[in-house]
């Protein structure tokens, strides 16, 4: 049997899924009926998104890493981890944003096209969920370095493993059906 | 006897802080309280939007009418039909849930305690957001699906449709976490013995419309943030002018919608579930049936949103599929019907008026899912859709349902809840004038929609016999109000001087009914052992046990 | 007994959904009548009385679970069946050789038509020759509207980006109302109009008439009336022809005299009508599009008498 928080963390998942679903829904939807102006084909750039892209599966492993060591026992090797993965999920946040200033400053808006609003909604709101993500690793970090290991505590870090995980699959989906599928 | 400790003793913890007076509710995490203020909350709700719809009958009691403006009647059937869905059908079986899941399978509380608190709290928070709107330049008023491109900038300018989309985003995640939570508490805080096969049929459908909500109530969130992006940041999603899809909107908010007409009967379901057996004096007909049938409802109402799209143009082929897949719907829930029916076959009835609203509902719920089948048969939406024949549909079933479902479930746990009887004698006036009301209000409806009476119209010319019939149904929507006042002031006087109820007034078999009434902080001191469905018959009736019986029976 | 027009259909594609909707009806009626026998006598039958014995602790039936199951699917394919059919018929597939007849337009709050075969465009008043089938356009110019003659025609939408077709006919000549059905703002009440079925050469007659410049008067209020159009902002929004104004952002003028309403349904045209709608369009249909020019009465007449001209 699932603990409970991690139970209620995949239920949370399960409806953020479904958030996300229609997010990209519409996405796709738009993207065939294309129309003129900015689309993704030449208004994105696979390899360097792809880049960042790169930091956040990192990051999913080195969660993972953060994980096994908590199981294993191993308190500063999670430590650890958990920083390293802050950090690349930052990262991941500074591509995007360096990317959102130059497709605004090069006319790319949420307002200018049907590209513009699905992208910047679809991959904002992702954003969003990254940071959210952040700032839950943040709180499970600072809370590592104090006090016990409580069983609470622990199912704690294992629901924010599980939500970082989720994070990063949606990147996944989206990276592919936005940058990748544009351009095949 | 061997009893045992309440799961979830310890999440249980943070209500025993000793709080005086309204302070005590307002900082409660007691899933009782909380349950019992998402009720109260409701019920403030229904009297603002049943005098909406008061307002809406008396302009509408004679033809050309210039009682109300046009603007101020399309506002009040915008509030009205939201107010009645997401601020009192939705919150009242919510707090009917909260209330009663955990005493049901035996626990000390919900499973996140703090959590149920703060999902209570958001909704009042959406609501008032809702109704602030009336301060800021006016009430939302493009309807309770507020259709693109209507509700967008270029024709509703003014701020009443960001409140509504704020208003219920709020509401959307509140009833969300609150769903999670009752899934969580049911999956992991069962009594010993209290297996998921043995859940009473009102927790059953209780978690089983937790999951429907889980899945639906994102899809609504999503719309809306794609609407608000529309409003605020001038995107393009359902603005037709710059290639966005007006159906695209239509979709999403069905694909939430129709979902959303289930999570209002769900629970109702699970109510009279719970009151046809007692005061039929047998366990319900068909546990297993009706179990799975709420499984198959919740599934097939995932697959029918298209039905509320027939005329817009998407194709027989579609059309075709949507029909068949609501028709299938008529399925599990007539399985339902016969097995209440089949219930009260047989047994010792007693009519109190829990019973009665129960009966109630099994008729008119029935007229109400007997028309709304008329509408999966798509030809015939053509002719009847958006008209007064659908407002009639939908209020048998959301009225004649949800609401007869309410009403009995009310008459049956208040004594619980409030360790009072409700006067019976008054109870009999409320069932027979809303029975009488409701029926005169709306029967007739359905046939001003056959005559050509659309729906949302703020007046109309005097056609033969339409004013008529409206003043009929005018009638009838002030004989509501007069059950209404009587309900009210029967649980006014008796929760003051209402006969002491004892435990269990209506030797109900329920776990609930094992502890005092009302029920301590704590719910139990110990729960009983749980053999069976019915755990109190079972302690009552050791040689006619529940289990032992049914495997007589089949054997 | 009430004309219930849903059920007095007076096209072929009307009458099929019609003969359904009272076959469904039926069915569903004594399915309600079967439920409501079952619970009477559970009620009668089995109401607690002093004395009455304990009742048996039953728990179910396999056999009858099957029973009711089945029974609802197979009425259900067969209504299904129906379905599909009359689908076809009431509503029969466009090919694309089928002319279009009719370009239908939903503006808030009153109705466009444009004759694509003779480029009449009238409003709120649609003449069909009886006995034709004609396949026509439906458009809108903002929001969604509902085209619905419940005697003649199903509903269908306006949906702006997303043309829809629907066959419309007429048996017998008749005036029929039709109204929009989709909310679509303020005065969605107020978006009537009125189908006219008449026999071929009246038809053709009307056609002819419509389609006739009207002749400008010559003097009297009439002649005022022609200038304040010209030279008030009425031609941004309107047309009538012989003159500048072209727009159909407002109906078109051309012969508003020949329609027997004013501001799709909201009053009859009289005189008297169309002089307070000008004075005041708010008066008659509270939120119109239509701006109030605070026209002085003499104003007011002269335009009356000038729009009265436009046979
Ligand atoms: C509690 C809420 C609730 C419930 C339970 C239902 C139940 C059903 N509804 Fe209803 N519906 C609404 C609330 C609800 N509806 C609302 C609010 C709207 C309007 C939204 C709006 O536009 O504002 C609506 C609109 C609506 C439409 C769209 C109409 C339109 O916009 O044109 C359709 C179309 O198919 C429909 C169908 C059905 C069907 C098939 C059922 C079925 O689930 C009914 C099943 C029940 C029975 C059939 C009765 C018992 C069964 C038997 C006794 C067995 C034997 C029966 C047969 C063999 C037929 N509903
Ligand atoms: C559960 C849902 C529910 C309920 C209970 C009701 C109840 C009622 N409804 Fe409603 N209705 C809807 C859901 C509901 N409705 C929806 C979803 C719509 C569609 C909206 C849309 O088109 O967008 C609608 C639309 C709708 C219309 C169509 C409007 C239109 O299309 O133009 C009409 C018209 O008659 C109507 C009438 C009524 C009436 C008379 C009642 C009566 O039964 C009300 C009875 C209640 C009372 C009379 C309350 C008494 C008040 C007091 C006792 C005061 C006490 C004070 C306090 C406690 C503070 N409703
Ligand atoms: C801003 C645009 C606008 C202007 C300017 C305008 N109208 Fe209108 N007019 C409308 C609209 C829109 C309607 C349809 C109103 C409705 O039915 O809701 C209408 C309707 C009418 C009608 C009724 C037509 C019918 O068939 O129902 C008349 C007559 C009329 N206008 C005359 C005038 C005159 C005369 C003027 C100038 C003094 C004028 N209008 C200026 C927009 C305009
Ligand atoms: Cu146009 Cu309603
Ligand atoms: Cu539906």
């Amino acid at each position: 049997m699932m603990s409970r928080s991690k139970l209620a963390t995949s239920l949370f998942i399960l409806s953020e899924a479904n958030f996300f679903a229609i997010l990209i829904i519409a996405y796709v939807y738009y993207h065939a009926i294309g129309g003129g102006g900015p689309t993704a084909r030449n208004s994105l750039d696979p390899w360097r998104t792809g880049a960042f892209s790169v930091s956040l599966f990192a990051s999913s492993v080195t969660m993972w890493l953060a994980d096994r060591s908590l199981r294993r026992g191993r308190r500063r090797g999670h430590q650890l981890w958990l920083i390293v993965t802050m950090l690349l999920g930052a990262i991941f946040l500074v591509g995007q944003g360096t990317e959102y200033a130059h497709l605004i400053l090069s006319g790319v808006t949420w307002s200018a096209n049907l590209f513009g609003t699905t992208f910047f909604t679809l991959t904002g709101f992702h954003g969003l969920h990254v940071f959210a993500g952040l700032c839950a690793l943040a709180i499970v970090t600072l809370v590592a370095q104090t006090g016990e290991l409580t069983e609470r505590r622990r199912q704690a870090f294992e629901a924010v493993g599980l939500y970082w995980h989720f994070v990063d699959g949606v990147w996944i989906v989206i990276f592919t059906i936005v940058y990748l599928w544009a351009f095949i | 006897m061997n009893q045992v400790m309440a799961p979830g003793a310890e999440a249980a913890l943070p209500a025993s802080e000793p709080h005086e007076g309204l302070l005590s509710w307002v900082a409660s995490v007691d899933h009782k309280q909380i349950g019992i203020m998402y009720m109260l909350g409701a019920l403030v709700f229904f009297g603002i939007g049943g005098i909406e719809a008061l307002l809406m009958r008396i302009q509408l009691a004679v033809p050309n009418n210039h009682f109300l403006p046009p603007d101020a009647y399309n506002q009040l059937f915008t509030m009205h039909g939201t107010t009645m869905i997401f601020l009192v059908v939705m919150p009242m079986l919510t707090g009917f849930t909260i209330y009663l899941v955990p005493l049901m399978i035996g626990a000390r509380d919900m499973a996140f305690p703090r959590l149920n608190a703060l999902s209570f709290w958001i909704q009042i928070f959406g609501g008032i957001v809702l109704y602030f709107s009336f301060f800021d330049g006016g009430a939302p008023d493009n309807g309770w699906f507020s259709y693109a491109p209507l509700s967008e900038n270029a024709f509703s300018s003014l701020p009443g449709q960001n409140y509504w989309l704020l208003g219920l985003a709020a509401i959307g995640i509140g009833s969300l976490s609150g769903a999670i939570n009752v899934i969580v508490t049911v999956l992991d805080l069962r009594a010993p013995g209290m297996s998921l096969r043995r859940l009473p049929l009102f927790a059953w459908m209780a978690f089983v419309n937790s999951w429907l909500m889980v899945m639906a109530l994102p899809v609504l969130n999503g719309a809306i943030v794609m609407l608000l992006i529309d409003r605020l940041l001038n995107g393009n999603f359902f603005t037709p002018a710059s290639g966005g899809s007006a159906l695209l909107w239509q979709h999403f908010f069905w694909a939430f919608g129709h979902p959303e007409v289930y999570i209002m009967i769900l629970p109702a379901f699970g109510i009279i579930s719970e009151v046809i057996p007692v005061f039929s004096g047998k366990p319900i007909f068909g546990y297993g049936f009706v179990a799975a049938s709420t499984v198959a409802i919740a599934f097939l109402s995932l697959a029918v949103w298209g039905h509320h799209m027939f005329a817009v143009g998407l194709g027989h082929l579609s059309e075709v599929f949507f029909g068949a897949a609501s028709m299938a719907i008529a399925v599990p829930t007539g399985v339902k019907i016969f097995n209440w029916s089949a219930t009260m076959y047989g047994g010792r009835i007693r009519f109190t008026t829990s019973m009665m609203f129960a009966v109630g509902f099994l008729l008119m719920f029935t007229i109400g899912g007997l028309s709304g089948v008329s509408f999966a048969v798509v030809p015939l939406d053509w002719q009847l859709t958006d008209s007064y024949y659908l407002v009639a549909h939908l209020h048998y079933v959301l009225f004649g349902g949800s609401i007869f479902g309410i009403f009995a479930g009310i008459y049956y746990w208040f004594p619980k809840i409030t360790g009072r009887m409700l006067s019976e004698s008054w109870g009999k006036w409320h069932f027979w004038l809303t029975l009488i009301g409701f029926n005169m209000t709306f029967l007739i409806q359905h046939l001003l929609g056959m005559m050509g009476m659309p729906r949302r119209v703020w007046t109309y010319p005097a056609l033969p016999d339409w004013a008529a019939f409206n003043l009929i149904s005018t009638i009838g929507a002030f004989l509501l109000l007069l059950a209404t006042l009587v309900f009210i002031w029967n649980l006014f006087i008796s929760v003051q001087n209402g006969a002491p109820a004892g435990d269990n007034p209506w030797d109900a078999w329920t776990l609930e009914w094992a502890t005092t009434s009302p029920p301590a902080v704590y719910n139990f001191d110990r729960v009983p052992p749980v053999h069976g469905r019915r755990p109190l018959w079972d302690l009552a009736h050791p040689e006619m046990a529940d289990e032992a019986m049914e495997r007589a029976a089949r054997s | 007994m009430p004309e219930i027009s849903t059920l007095n259909p007076l096209s072929p594609f009307a009458a099929q959904i019609s003969h359904l909707f009272v076959a469904m009806l039926v069915v569903l009626g004594a399915i309600f009548l079967l439920v409501l026998g079952i619970v009477t006598y559970a009620i009668v039958k089995y109401r607690d009385r002093p004395g009455a014995p304990p009742p048996r602790q039953t728990f179910g039936s396999r056999n009858l679970e099957i029973a009711w199951t089945l029974g609802p699917i197979i009425l259900l394919a067969i209504i299904f069946v129906f379905t599909v059919q009359t689908m076809r018929a009431s509503d029969p597939p466009i090919s694309a050789d089928d002319p279009l007849q009719l370009r239908i337009i939903g503006h808030q709050w009153w109705w466009e038509a444009d004759y694509l075969k003779s480029g009449v465009i009238a409003a709120n008043e649609i003449h069909i020759p009886v006995g034709q089938r004609w396949l026509l356009d439906l458009e809108s110019a903002d929001v969604i509207h509902d085209f619905w003659v419940a005697e003649l025609v199903r509903k269908i939408d306006m949906v702006p980006g997303h043309p829809n077709h629907v066959w419309l006919e007429a048996d017998r000549p008749g005036t029929y109302f039709g109204v929009c059905a989709e909310f679509c703002g303020n005065e969605h009440a107020w978006m009537r109009f009125r189908v006219i079925a008449q026999p071929l050469a009246d038809f053709q007659r009307w056609q002819q008439a419509q389609l006739r410049v009207p002749p400008s008067p010559t003097g009297g209020a009439a002649a005022a009336g022609l200038k304040l159009f010209e030279h008030n902002t009425c031609v941004n929004c309107h047309t009538i022809a012989g003159t500048p104004g072209n727009q159909q952002i407002g109906p078109d003028l051309s012969h508003l005299a020949s329609r027997t309403t004013i501001a799709a349904g909201a009053a009859d045209n009289t005189p008297g009508n169309l002089y307070r709608w000008l004075k005041d369009p708010n008066s008659i249909k509270p939120d119109t599009h239509m701006p109030n020019f605070q026209l002085s009465d003499a104003d007011a007449k002269a335009l009356t008498a000038y729009l009265e001209t436009l046979k």
